[in-house]
């Protein structure tokens, strides 16, 4: 059964600026999409910042008006039947805002079960079946101003499933939790696709979606520029390899050199911890890191690696295409 | 010199147009405008209908009064305002000299309270009915500006408690309601008991009132010089322990690490 | 019955919350006793004790008004800073069910600060306030609460788009207590101003309050507080609407 049907999906922005001379700039944030997910599905929704993730998540979830097109969840219109879909979806987004910082985490997930309409007698069992879940039990009394960031992700989480919402719509969960806390998120999320709920994720990070995912779109400029299934995806990467070669202080010179090469389909340097790294993509097949030794000649380098494309690889590619 | 100079008026201004965006008319109106006149139309009819005191006696009595509200809320919330957008570290890890950068911050301050008070007069004048010899306005600008300066003396001594109080906006309602009762903006000093007139005498505004209502009944200037230096004695005073304790807890919050809790 | 619980539950919550702020909870119980003390020393002055207990029990009120004038304009703005705006409307909730909570809890703050001003009066001035009909006074000071709550719910939901909500809020504080009626009588004003005292819902309360501590009835003003309050409730629902769908259609929800 389709959960989440999305059908030629616009939004517009209208954004006015000056007093006196009033001018309307249009942003266009969603140009029209499609895209389908199915019961118990994890679909991730990858992009670039300002590639129109966020506003399509929020057109779903209710809370923005489609400029054009139409979408469903769980067969009910978002603009017709709000309410019905409000009732059956739950939305978490990534930050530490959206928290009443005064009240403790039992007081924030009391007030939202009110709200969602979780009954009574089944609010306490409720609430002490998610902090359990997402490791707050024994902190449940404590304001949230207190909180750490991945404390309050977690009781984030623990408030969008309240009501045992049906679709659960993750907006950049991720974002600013450390590497361990991360994991466990992952671990949560995996657990509830496990157990039924159809998710839709947003996220920068591939590796996240590559774990999770059972499909990804992937959205640049308003745009759909590819789905399918993660290996699809990297099968689809036009980079047969990949060769990266840590450098100290200036390279620009050399990178025109690098892109001149045969068969390179990009070069981008990138910062890791002190060093940058040059990553060198390439269609061909055959080995091509003697060549790019070659035209970092006079070059400060240091470690070198040839590797296969990730899913990283092909987001750059298909993201940068767009 | 001339860079404690441009500390003084380039850093003040910018940091007072920084911090407030009053400059919009959605905002300078009803605070500016409206609150002010609507509290001397307030107690001029609470006074009528107790049956004390005149309309010109609530109409000086407020008007000056209100002048507190720029002075303490500007001066607090340029310590208050800056620990909540965090620049304030960033402030005072400059190698910037303190005693220009506060006070240059206070002149401003100064003119948005004394423009206040003026508007609140001749607006309450003209809505209470009130005359106000033009002989008198000159004189009456003199002594609201007196006023303004030694209320923003006391907005640098919420400044410096800011430092180390959370909650800037309540420290500076509060110090505006003590001024309300005190001061003899409602109620004259004589009819206070012994000890609240006592401490009247020791806050600004008292004795810029007491001269500002002497003017409006038909003194001079050279009558009310005694009052205005005491306006001027008390400001000053405030100034020295504003300063003294911006520079306390200055040193105090490095000590205790308490400038970034917001 | 699960409405209700929700109005409860979401009052107590904010009430819970508002408490522990300094600015809405301990200011809003001290700032209203600086305009009260001034006004009984005013009174004082005046010399007549019939008129200072009148002043005290308008006076009492005035904290009412002040607790939800100022805070009412600002609520949904600072739901908006703090990112739980779209998560409420995100909710299935009717939204009004979620804003008068939130308005009703600073009056409910006000109605401390009512009790407050009462035992300062008593204890710093000696204002003995006799009220002949307390049942009727507690239905008038209940009636008030409730009805300066909507008048906040129509605040809250006009001004969610405003940035200088703030001043507009509390530029209304004084403006109400002139003329509505708590220290000054309706008959000193100019004539023009009671049709406006008479459409704002205060204006009945503080008559009904006054009326019940006088031990005359306040019955007729608590209907006709009770049926202005509701002529804002209906207001604010209808703008409450209008303001959801353009938020949704212009993008404004999440805009700090």
């Amino acid at each position: 059964m389709t959960v989440i049907e999305v059908t030629d999906l616009q939004r517009r922005y209208r954004s006015r600026s000056g007093v006196f001379k009033r001018t309307t700039r249009v942003v266009e944030a969603v140009r029209g999409i499609d895209f389908a997910v199915e019961r118990g599905e994890l679909f991730g929704l990858l992009g670039p910042n300002g590639a129109g993730k966020t506003t399509t998540i929020k057109m779903l979830i209710t809370l923005l008006l489609p400029s054009g097109g139409a979408a469903r969840v769980l067969g009910y219109d978002v603009v017709e039947d709000a309410r019905e879909v409000r009732r059956r979806v739950g939305y978490v987004f990534g930050g530490d805002r959206g928290l009443y910082e005064r009240l403790c985490a039992l007081d924030n997930l009391r007030y939202f079960a009110e709200l969602y309409a979780v009954a009574p007698r089944e609010q306490a069992a409720r609430i002490g079946e998610l902090l359990e879940l997402v490791g707050l039990k024994g902190h449940e009394h404590e304001r949230v101003e207190g909180y750490s960031r991945g404390m309050r992700q977690r009781l984030h989480i623990a408030r969008g499933l309240l009501h045992r919402p049906e679709v659960l719509f993750l907006d950049e969960p991720s974002i600013g939790i450390d590497p361990v806390g991360a994991r466990e998120l992952r671990a949560t999320v995996a657990a509830l696709v496990e157990g039924g709920t159809t998710v839709l994720l947003t996220t920068h990070y591939m590796f996240e979606a590559d774990e999770l995912c059972d499909r990804i779109a992937v959205i640049a400029d308003g745009r759909i520029v590819a789905e399918g299934t993660p290996d699809e995806l990297k099968a689809g990467s036009s980079a047969g390899q990949v060769v990266e070669v840590e450098v100290y202080g200036s390279a620009e010179f050399a990178l025109d050199g690098l892109r001149a090469l045969r068969g390179v389909t990009s070069v981008i340097v990138e910062v890791r911890d002190q060093a940058q790294v040059v990553v060198v993509r390439s269609g061909g097949v055959g080995d091509l890191t003697q060549h790019v030794l070659d035209a970092l000649e006079g070059v400060n380098r240091g470690k070198v690696t040839a590797r296969q494309p990730t899913l990283e690889d092909a987001y750059v590619e298909l993201v940068a295409g767009a | 010199m001339t860079t404690s100079l441009r500390i003084f008026f380039r850093g003040g201004l910018t940091s007072y147009r920084a911090l407030f965006t009053w400059l919009s008319p959605w905002i300078l109106i009803p605070t500016f405008i409206v609150e002010p006149v609507f509290q001397v139309l307030f107690f001029a009819a609470v006074g009528r209908t107790a049956g004390v005191n005149d309309n010109s006696f609530y109409l000086i009595g407020n008007a000056v009064q209100y002048a507190a509200i720029p002075c303490l809320f500007a001066m607090s919330n340029t310590i208050g305002g800056e620990r909540y957008s965090q620049t304030l570290s960033l402030l005072l890890v400059s190698p910037a000299r303190r005693t220009p950068l506060f006070l240059g911050r206070a002149l401003p301050v100064i003119v948005n309270g004394f423009a206040c008070s003026v508007v609140a007069l001749a607006v309450g004048a003209l809505a209470l009915g009130v005359t106000l010899a033009p002989v008198t306005w000159l004189p009456l600008a003199l002594v609201v500006a007196v006023c303004s300066f030694a209320c923003t003396g006391l907005g640098l001594v919420t400044a410096g408690l800011a430092l180390r109080v959370r909650e800037t906006a309540v420290l500076a309602n509060i110090v505006f309601g003590v001024l309300l009762i005190f001061c003899g903006t409602n109620v004259p000093l004589s009819a206070l008991p012994g000890w609240m007139a006592a401490v009247g005498g020791w806050l600004p505004m008292t004795h810029g009132i007491a001269a500002a209502r002497e003017l409006a009944g038909g003194s001079r200037l050279s009558d009310v010089t005694g009052l205005i230096a005491q306006e001027l004695g008390v400001g000053l005073l405030y100034i020295v322990i504003g300063l003294g304790l911006l520079a306390f807890f200055e040193s105090e919050s490095r000590r205790r690490a308490t400038l970034e809790i917001a | 019955m699960s409405v209700a619980r929700l109005l409860v539950v979401g009052t107590w919550l904010q009430l819970k919350m508002r408490a522990r702020s300094a600015f809405d909870g301990v200011l809003a119980l001290v700032y209203p006793l600086f305009f009260a003390t001034t006004v009984f020393l005013m009174f004082r002055q005046g010399g007549e004790s019939g008129a200072l207990v009148g002043a005290a029990v308008g006076a009492s009120v005035m904290g009412v008004w002040s607790a939800v004038s100022t805070t009412a304009s600002t609520s949904l703005q600072s739901e908006r800073r703090q990112g739980t705006l779209e998560l409420l409307v995100a909710s299935p909730t009717h939204f009004p069910l979620i804003v008068v909570p939130i308005t009703l809890s600073m009056a409910i703050i006000g109605l401390w600060s009512l009790v407050t001003t009462l035992l300062w009066g008593r204890l710093v001035f000696g204002i003995d306030v006799r009220i002949d009909d307390p049942a009727g006074f507690v239905a008038a000071a209940l009636v008030t609460v409730l009805a300066i709550a909507l008048v906040g719910y129509l605040l809250a939901v006009s001004a969610v788009r405003y940035r200088g909500a703030w001043a507009f809020g509390t530029a209304l504080e004084l403006p109400v207590w002139l003329i509505c009626g708590f220290l000054v009588p309706l008959g000193q004003l100019p004539s023009w101003v009671r049709p406006i005292s008479w459409l704002l819902p205060p204006t009945w309360g503080v008559s009904a309050v006054k009326h019940a501590a006088e031990g005359s009835s306040p019955w007729l003003d608590i209907t006709v507080c009770v049926a202005v309050a509701a002529c804002y409730a209906v207001l604010a629902t209808a703008v409450c609407t209008r303001l959801l769908r353009s938020a949704r259609a212009a993008a404004t929800l999440s805009l700090t």
